[in-house]
This record gives C-alpha cells, sequence and structure tokens, in this order.
C-alpha cells in the first residue's frame, strides 16, 4: 500500500493541536509508518502541495483565510478539521459577541483599519470537511483513532451525545453537586469527561452535540443558583458560532 | 443467624484481601459521595453509606468490556480476554441485589451471556441492611428494601457487632476459612435484625400513592397520552444519565477498535441507553424513536411495563439513583408514576386490577459473539448501490438457515451490521448476501474482493417458517431491497413448488436501474406457475421499461386472489407497509393472513443489548419475521 500523505495546517489558533499531535511519540512513530508528513509546521519549513489528508487546525477569522482554505481542498482528498478553532470556531468566537471594531482595535491597535476580520467561523463554515477532531486541546487517543478510520475508510466513530454519558460511565461526583456549573449536557462526549474526571467542570471545549437542549439546561444552570446573563455566558465561551447560527 | 464482633469483621475482611488470588471490591467513600471500589484495607469500608454513585452491575456488565481480541495477519484468530480473579463484593445494599437477580435473568434469557455469567458464577456477594437512606430511595415501596436471596452473606450493623444471614454454601465456607470468633446468634440478636430492617421501611421519604404491581396497568392505559409525555419530556436533555446509573439497565453497543497496525484489534462492548439520541436510528437516517418523547416514555414503560411482561418483575428496584442524577429533575419514577395516577384518576379513568403476565424463561447455551470465518466467493455488482455477495463458510459447515432469518456480518476492523440471507436453504455450500452501501460496515464490504475473508454470526430470528405455508396460495409483496429477505422464501417455494398453491409476486422498486435481481425476476415471466408483475415509481425518459409504473399499491388491484386461501408476505421499506395492509385489508385478507418482516437498528443479533425493541418485541429474537395479528397492536411496530 502507498503511504497516503499528510499535510498539517494553521490558521488563527494556539497551534496546541499540532503540539499534541507532536506530543504522540511511540505512536507517532507508529503512525509514521503508515503516511507520509509533507507539511508540518511544528516540525518541517519545506512544504508539498501534493497531499492526500490535509488536517486543518485554527479557526477562519479573515477573508484571505477562505482563499488559502479554499487550495487546500482543492489539493486534498479528505479534509480534517481538528481542534475547537476548526471545528466549532472555538474560543475565538468568543469576539463575535462583541463588536468587532472593538475588537480590532484591542487586538492591532492603531493599525486596526489594515486587517479586515470578521466574525471567527470554523473551517465549515467555509470549506466541506470530510472529519472532525474536537477539542481544545485535541485528545491524543481521538486523533489517532481519527486517523486510524480514515486510513481503514471508515467514518470515524464521533459520539452524537453529551459528555453526562462518559462522565456517569466514569462514576465522577457531578459538578452541579459540588456547588459548580457544567456544561457537559450539551457538550459533545469523546474527550472521556476528562475536565470532570479532574475534579473541574466541562467547559464545552467540543461544542455543542447535534440537538441540544439549550432552554432545559439553561433552566438547570439557573435552579442551581447561577442569574439569567451567567447562564448565557455559560453557553458563550465555546458555542458562539454555532449559537449564533440559529 | 451468626454474630461477629467489628473488630474480627476487620480482620476478616484483611485475611480476604491478604488473599492475592481474590479481588476484593467494597463501598468506600468518595468527594462526600460513595462508590465500589477495590479494597486495601477494611479499614476503607464505608458500610454506612445510603447509595453508590454506579450500582455494583459494573463488575459484571462493566462500562467497557472486550469481547475478544483479533489479529488479521492469518486470516482471522480471535483472542479470548484475559480470566478474571473470582470477585467479592462486599456491602451491597438489598435493591442492588434485587437488581443483579433481574440481570440475571435478562442475561440468560434464551441464550446466556458467557461474560456476564461466568463473572457473577465466580463472585460472592456479601450484603449489608441499609443504615442510612438515601433521600430519593423508594426501595421500601418496591419491596426491595431488604431481602432473602441473592446473597452468600448478609450483614446487619448491630452497633459492636454484625449479624451474618448466611445464604450460601459459598458463603459459608468463606466464612470459615477466613474469619475468626464466629459466634451463633441469640434470639434476641435474631429479633434485633427484624428490628431494623422493619424501621427502614419507615425512613423511606418517596412514597408511591399506590400499590406498585398496578405500574404495569396504568402505563398500559397511558401510552398514547402525549400531552402527558411531553410536557415531561421537553427537559430531557438526552444525557442518560437515568439509564446510565440504572442497576437494571442493561442495553450496550458493539464496536470494533483497531490499533494502529490496522491488523490487530478489539471487539469490544460498551454501555449504552435508550434516552440518547441515536440509540434507534439506523444507516439509512431514519430513526425509530426520534423524539425526546418517544424516547422518554420508553424508558418508563421498560421499566414498568415491557420487562414485566416478559419476565414477571418491574425492572425498578427504587435504588434512587435516576432520580438523583437527572438535572432537569423529570427522571424520579415516584414522581412520574404519581403524576400519571392522579392525572389518570382526574380524567375518570380506572386502571385495571394488577395482572400477572405468564413468564418462561429458557436458555439454550451460550451466546457466541466470536464469528465464524467465512469467505467471499463470488461478488455480483447489481446496482449502483446493491451488490451481491456469495458467502461460504471457512470450516466447510453450511449456514443451515431457515428463509427470512438474517446473519451478522463482521468486517474486522469496521463492525457487524444484520444483513438477510437472500438465497433458500435450498442452495447447498454457500449462501448469498443482497447488500446496499449504506455506512461503515456495508461500504467497506462493498470494496473487498473475492477472496477476502469476513465473519459471520448467525443465522438469527424468526423466518417465514415455510411449512407453515404449505398448500396455501402466496402472494409475495416485495418493495426496493425487500425482495432480499423475500428472495429466500420465494426461491425456496420454486424449488419445492408443488408444495404450494397459487404463487404471485407483486416487486416494485423506484425506477428501472434500482431493480434488484433484475434477470433473475424477469425471466418468471415466462414461467406458467408464477404470476410476476413488476412495477417502478418512475421511468425517467430514454430508460426501457414496459411494466407498470406507479407505487407497489397500485399492482395489487391487478390481481386475482382468493383471501382466504391466501397468504400476503410482505417486505419493504417502514412506510410501505402501512399502505400495502390498508390495501390488503380492504381485499378481505384476514390479520393473520399477513406476514412482515421489520428492520431496526440491531447490535447484537440475540435479544441482549436492547437496541431493536419495539415495545416488548425484540425485533432480532422475536422476529423479524411478524404475523401482522401479532403486532398490529404493538404501536411502534408499523
Ligand atoms: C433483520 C435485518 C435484515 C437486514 N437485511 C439487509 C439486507 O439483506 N441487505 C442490506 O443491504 N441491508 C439489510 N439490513 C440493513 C442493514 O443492517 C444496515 O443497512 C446496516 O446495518 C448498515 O450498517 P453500516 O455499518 O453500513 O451503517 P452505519 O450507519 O455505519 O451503522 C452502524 C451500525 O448501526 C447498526 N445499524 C445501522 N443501520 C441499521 C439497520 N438498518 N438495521 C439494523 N442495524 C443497523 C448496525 O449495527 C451498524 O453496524 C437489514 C437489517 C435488519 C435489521
Ligand atoms: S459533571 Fe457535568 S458532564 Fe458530568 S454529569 Fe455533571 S453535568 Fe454532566
Ligand atoms: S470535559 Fe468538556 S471542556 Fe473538558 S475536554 Fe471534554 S468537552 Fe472539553
Ligand atoms: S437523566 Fe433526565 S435529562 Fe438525562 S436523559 Fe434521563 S430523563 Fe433525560
Ligand atoms: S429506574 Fe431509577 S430508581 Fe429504578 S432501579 Fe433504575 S435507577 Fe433505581
Ligand atoms: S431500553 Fe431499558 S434497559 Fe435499555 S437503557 Fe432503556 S430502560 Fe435501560
Ligand atoms: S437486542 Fe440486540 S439486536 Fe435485538
Amino acid at each position: 500500500m502507498m503511504k497516503p500523505k499528510v499535510a498539517f495546517f494553521d490558521f488563527a489558533g494556539c497551534e496546541g493541536d499540532q503540539l499534541q499531535v507532536a506530543n504522540l511519540e511511540e505512536d507517532l512513530l507508529a503512525l509514521l509508518g503508515k503516511v507520509d508528513v509533507v507539511c508540518f509546521r511544528e516540525v518541517m519549513k519545506e512544504c508539498d502541495e501534493d497531499y492526500a489528508i490535509a488536517f486543518v487546525e485554527g479557526s477562519c477569522t479573515r477573508l484571505q483565510d477562505e482563499d488559502r482554505l479554499k487550495r487546500i481542498r482543492e489539493n486534498a482528498k479528505i479534509v480534517v478539521a481538528i481542534g475547537s478553532c476548526a471545528t466549532i470556531g472555538g474560543i475565538n468566537s468568543l469576539r463575535n459577541y462583541k463588536n468587532l471594531d472593538e475588537v480590532r482595535k484591542t487586538v492591532y491597535g492603531e493599525k486596526a483599519k489594515l486587517f479586515d476580520t470578521y466574525e471567527a467561523r470554523p473551517i465549515d463554515a467555509v470549506i466541506p470537511v470530510d472529519a472532525y477532531v474536537y477539542g481544545c486541546p485535541i485528545d491524543k487517543d481521538e486523533f489517532l483513532h481519527v486517523v486510524t478510520s480514515l486510513l481503514m475508510g471508515k467514518k470515524p466513530d464521533i459520539p452524537t451525545y453529551p459528555v453526562c454519558v462518559e462522565c456517569k460511565k466514569n462514576e465522577n461526583v457531578c459538578a452541579f453537586e459540588r456547588d459548580q456549573f457544567c456544561v457537559g449536557p450539551v457538550t459533545r462526549a469523546g474527550c472521556d469527561s476528562c475536565c470532570v474526571n479532574e475534579g473541574t467542570i466541562c467547559w464545552g471545549c467540543r461544542g455543542l452535540v447535534d440537538n441540544p437542549n439549550e432552554n432545559s439546561h439553561k433552566e438547570v444552570l439557573i435552579k442551581y443558583g447561577l442569574t439569567v446573563e451567567e447562564a448565557i455566558g455559560k453557553f458563550k465561551l465555546y458555542f458562539g458560532w454555532q449559537e449564533g447560527k440559529k | 443467624m451468626r454474630l461477629i464482633s467489628k473488630k474480627d469483621f476487620s480482620n476478616f475482611v484483611n485475611a480476604l484481601i491478604n488473599d492475592d488470588s481474590l479481588n476484593i471490591v467494597g463501598v468506600k467513600a468518595k468527594d462526600q459521595k460513595f462508590s465500589f471500589g477495590p479494597l486495601e484495607s477494611a479499614g476503607d469500608l464505608r458500610l454506612d453509606y445510603d447509595v453508590t454513585l454506579l450500582p455494583p452491575k459494573k463488575y459484571f456488565f462493566p462500562q467497557r468490556e472486550t469481547l475478544f481480541g483479533y489479529s488479521l495477519s492469518k486470516g482471522f484468530v480471535a483472542e479470548k480476554p484475559a480470566e478474571t480473579k473470582p470477585l467479592i463484593l462486599v456491602g451491597v445494599h438489598p435493591y442492588d441485589i434485587a437488581a443483579l437477580l433481574h440481570m440475571d435473568e435478562v442475561f440468560k434469557d434464551t441464550k446466556s451471556d458467557p461474560y456476564y455469567s461466568e463473572r457473577r458464577n465466580k463472585s460472592v456477594i456479601i450484603g449489608v441492611n441499609i443504615q442510612k437512606i438515601c433521600k430519593n430511595c423508594f426501595a421500601p415501596q418496591m419491596g426491595t428494601a431488604t431481602i432473602d436471596e441473592g446473597y452468600d452473606l448478609m450483614l446487619t450493623d448491630l452497633g459492636n457487632r454484625y449479624a451474618i444471614d448466611i445464604g450460601t454454601l459459598k458463603g459459608k465456607n468463606l466464612l470459615a476459612k477466613y474469619a475468626k470468633n464466629v459466634k451463633t446468634a441469640y434470639t434476641r440478636d435474631i429479633q434485633l435484625v427484624g428490628q431494623k430492617e422493619h424501621e427502614i421501611y419507615a425512613k423511606a421519604q418517596q412514597k408511591l400513592d399506590f400499590s406498585p404491581d398496578r405500574i404495569p396497568g396504568l402505563l398500559e392505559k397511558n401510552y398514547e397520552e402525549r400531552e402527558f409525555w411531553e410536557e415531561h419530556a421537553e427537559k430531557c436533555l438526552a444525557c442518560g444519565s437515568c439509564v446510565l446509573v440504572c442497576p437494571t439497565c442493561y442495553c450496550f453497543d458493539v464496536k470494533d477498535q483497531p490499533n494502529l497496525s490496522l491488523n490487530k484489534g478489539e471487539r469490544i462492548r460498551t454501555w449504552d441507553g435508550c434516552l440518547l439520541e441515536d440509540f434507534a436510528k439506523v444507516a439509512s437516517g431514519e430513526n425509530f424513536r426520534a423524539t425526546r418523547l418517544s424516547r422518554y416514555r420508553h424508558r418508563y414503560f421498560k421499566k414498568g411495563k415491557y420487562l414485566f411482561d416478559r419476565f414477571g418483575f418491574i425492572s425498578c428496584v427504587g435504588c434512587g439513583r435516576c432520580s438523583s442524577n437527572c438535572l432537569p429533575d423529570i427522571a424520579n419514577p415516584v414522581t412520574l408514576f404519581n403524576d400519571l395516577y392522579n392525572y389518570t384518576l382526574e380524567k375518570g379513568v380506572k386502571v385495571g386490577p394488577p395482572t400477572s403476565p405468564e413468564v418462561e424463561i429458557k436458555t439454550e447455551g451460550n451466546i457466541d459473539f466470536v464469528p465464524r470465518v467465512a469467505k467471499i466467493v463470488k461478488k455480483t455488482p447489481m446496482t449502483s448501490l446493491e451488490t451481491l455477495f456469495e458467502i461460504k463458510l471457512e470450516d466447510g459447515s453450511e449456514l443451515s438457515h431457515e428463509p427470512g432469518q438474517f446473519v451478522e456480518v463482521s468486517v474486522f476492523g469496521v463492525g457487524e451490521a444484520p444483513i438477510s440471507v437472500s438465497s433458500p436453504p435450498t442452495k447447498k455450500g454457500s449462501f448469498e448476501l443482497c447488500v446496499r452501501r449504506l455506512g461503515n460496515v456495508t461500504t467497506k464490504l462493498h470494496s473487498l474482493n473475492e477472496g477476502d475473508l469476513i465473519g459471520i454470526r448467525g443465522p438469527f430470528g424468526k423466518g417465514f417458517n415455510p411449512d407453515s405455508l404449505k398448500g396455501k396460495d402466496l402472494l409475495f409483496i416485495a418493495g426496493g431491497l425487500g425482495i432480499a429477505p423475500l428472495r429466500s422464501l420465494f426461491n425456496y417455494v420454486l424449488a419445492n413448488r408443488k408444495d404450494y398453491g397459487k404463487v404471485i409476486l407483486l416487486y416494485g422498486c423506484k425506477e428501472p436501474k434500482e431493480l434488484l435481481f433484475g434477470e433473475e425476476v424477469l425471466s418468471l415471466e415466462k414461467r406458467d406457475d408464477v404470476e410476476f408483475k413488476p412495477t417502478v415509481d418512475w421511468c425517467p425518459e430514454g430508460e426501457l421499461w414496459d411494466g407498470n409504473i406507479g407505487v407497489i399499491t397500485t399492482l395489487i388491484p391487478q390481481v386475482d386472489f382468493d383471501p382466504q386461501r391466501t397468504y400476503a408476505i410482505v417486505v419493504g421499506p417502514p412506510i410501505m407497509y402501512k399502505f400495502v395492509i390498508a390495501d390488503l385489508k380492504e381485499r378481505d385478507v384476514p390479520d393473520d393472513h399477513i406476514i412482515l418482516s421489520l428492520e431496526r437498528r440491531m447490535k447484537c443479533g440475540v435479544g441482549k443489548c436492547g437496541h431493536c425493541q419495539i415495545n416488548q418485541i425484540y425485533v432480532c429474537k422475536d422476529g423479524p419475521v411478524f404475523n401482522y395479528s401479532k403486532i398490529k397492536g404493538v404501536p411502534e411496530a408499523l
């Protein structure tokens, strides 16, 4: 079997996900046996335009990004969005709630006019995406699962149910019983509820499930003591783009 | 009854812990709550707990377990998962013991689940009577706050000592081997135990307004009360918490997990639950329980009616875990049943007296989750989506199926899918599967070649029973892929033509190029012992078609049959049934002369995983072939 050529690209994000991939160590070695990495920002300088699978990290925040994304789409057979920013717009879309001019000023100061940033969006708002590796940062095992699935020609098995499912299986004490507030009930599982396992909460980095019951969950947050504003705020951190689409 | 001082009891537990051949698990504190976990010292035991986060079922039916490992370097070799040590569970409350007894019934119904039963047989249950009751517990109402079976030893805290009731010889021997200073209990201690057990009943804070034996009847009356159900279900987060924490829920999912080398991996099963959105969704996109209402209602019916009809017990032991874990607070069975009871009273409807269903649980052998290896001997593309596969079992044996039965086909590393056998049992040496490319397994199957290996489990389910149709006139009605299972019976009938009366085949598909088994069926037009009528919904311009144009029901008025002598065998997509049955009824075909094959999401194929359930019916085991008279009263069936 010819090894498929693989490339990694980054847009607005922190490159934390590429770091996760670089951290795979032995697994990366096994993986490298199966694929040929032709472009990887973290570890190589030269980039080849001929690749079958493109992993894209970061959200699209400017018009110029769109052209680059479209070129990637044309070159690659399979486009995989990795990380919160690329899959759901991520933390970048927090700014979608603010006036964009203000955002530009805070970020770029006096030069703001030169940059035509717009609402941060996931890459599937611009080009069709074949597979997603959710999370901020992504989970190594899930990344490997997605790659293995793609190599086998199957659709990766990404949960459609919320984080609570994994949280219950892990026998955690629910955040709400620890006087904390969690958006696990509307967030797509797949991370093995890792944050709650560590005694914290789910912030929603994997984005909303396909059919979230947001009203009911906001009621829950309020019932347990948040104000309406605070409850809405809980949804803003990661769900900016997904909420805005509705 | 025996007595042991608390100090000697601790020594007993420590002696068990020190025996490396055993796995000792007990109730421990976990962040202000409790859970079952491995015991390192008797001092960690908290027998004064109220309820554990998860029930002890996790030791017999774990959240994730390996069914088998596989290696593909030499064809397909399955490896059994490693043996586990005998398990001793310390501190199980009576309601959780009752729940395990329920699970035992479920896992041994028809065929026994070897993974579950092996762990159960190797375990010892040391129960403890409830000392503190959790605020949502209603075990006293369900009659499970105390129990007199299902344990090897049962403890009752009597201050500075425990009373021990010996339930089994296994328990007695364990005590004899590891415990010291065990005395026979005095009458007053026995009385004290009775008193303690009695006190628990007064402690419950949750109370049903009526006797629990009326739950099945109450539910039955209210299935269609959509307004009632919707009002409760609209808040459901589809988070599955209520079923995942339930000691009597047993639904699971099965998946393949290849490792990075791709030619090794595991087939695993994991907890699943009917409250999750995709639980009943199939590859075509159809979701048989698509609404919150239908999923929410299903759980209550499952607990209070369906399993009752099947096993004779209400499948809720009143532990209260679901209530404690539902954030919008809609999963509490006591609140729901009381609401439903009062709703019914307000409407002036009377709930009948309790009934007792006829229960007959038989166990015939073990389930084998490991497939048999089989080879694709021939691959014949039929349409752009469907391919016919001829399959031979590698060990040379016959599949020996009945027309209408299905097999679970494994594509290693990808998973399993149920596929009807589409050849008749009269075909020897190999069998045929007609497969539509839709999702993961079917797509990968299409990419395999002649000579490649796949796995086969089965045949499963109830078929058409061709003997029962002998001497009758047969009206076959097939829509689209429905021809696949139907063909196994149709060709069987042709092979035994003299045993049957008049034979009619009506076959419809969307357009001419989607016609399956084209040559084979079109050649039927030449036979004078079969009446054959094909139809297409439409024919694009330029394509050749000289048959009927119109949906399948337009063919029914075109054929002549005697409804009293005729059996109609109908297989097609779900929406077809309603219309075809209505037309058959119009022609006075009696209900019990209509035979159908139903499709539902399937995982295990053997009546365990819960996916294919329609009300109280398991399609994989009780079907897929059903007599219409048996399912017409089943609300979710058609
Ligand atoms: C009794 C029975 C007989 C069938 N006979 C045939 C046949 O002869 N030819 C044919 O092409 N198809 C048949 N099907 C449908 C076939 O099982 C599904 O198309 C197939 O499971 C899709 O699997 P997938 O992995 O390709 O799809 P995915 O969408 O990837 O599905 C994943 C898993 O979900 C389950 N699942 C999904 N769809 C269905 C479904 N429709 N029915 C049951 N389980 C499902 C399976 O376990 C499957 O592996 C039959 C279904 C049943 C229940
Ligand atoms: S902690 Fe969060 S994810 Fe876990 S069960 Fe509670 S709400 Fe769900
Ligand atoms: S628990 Fe929530 S925040 Fe944490 S990784 Fe999972 S989805 Fe992201
Ligand atoms: S726990 Fe409550 S919200 Fe979650 S699935 Fe069950 S009923 Fe719905
Ligand atoms: S339904 Fe609820 S109360 Fe009943 S056994 Fe299950 S978790 Fe316990
Ligand atoms: S179908 Fe029954 S056993 Fe399965 S999850 Fe639902 S209530 Fe539990
Ligand atoms: S119960 Fe598992 S497929 Fe029917």
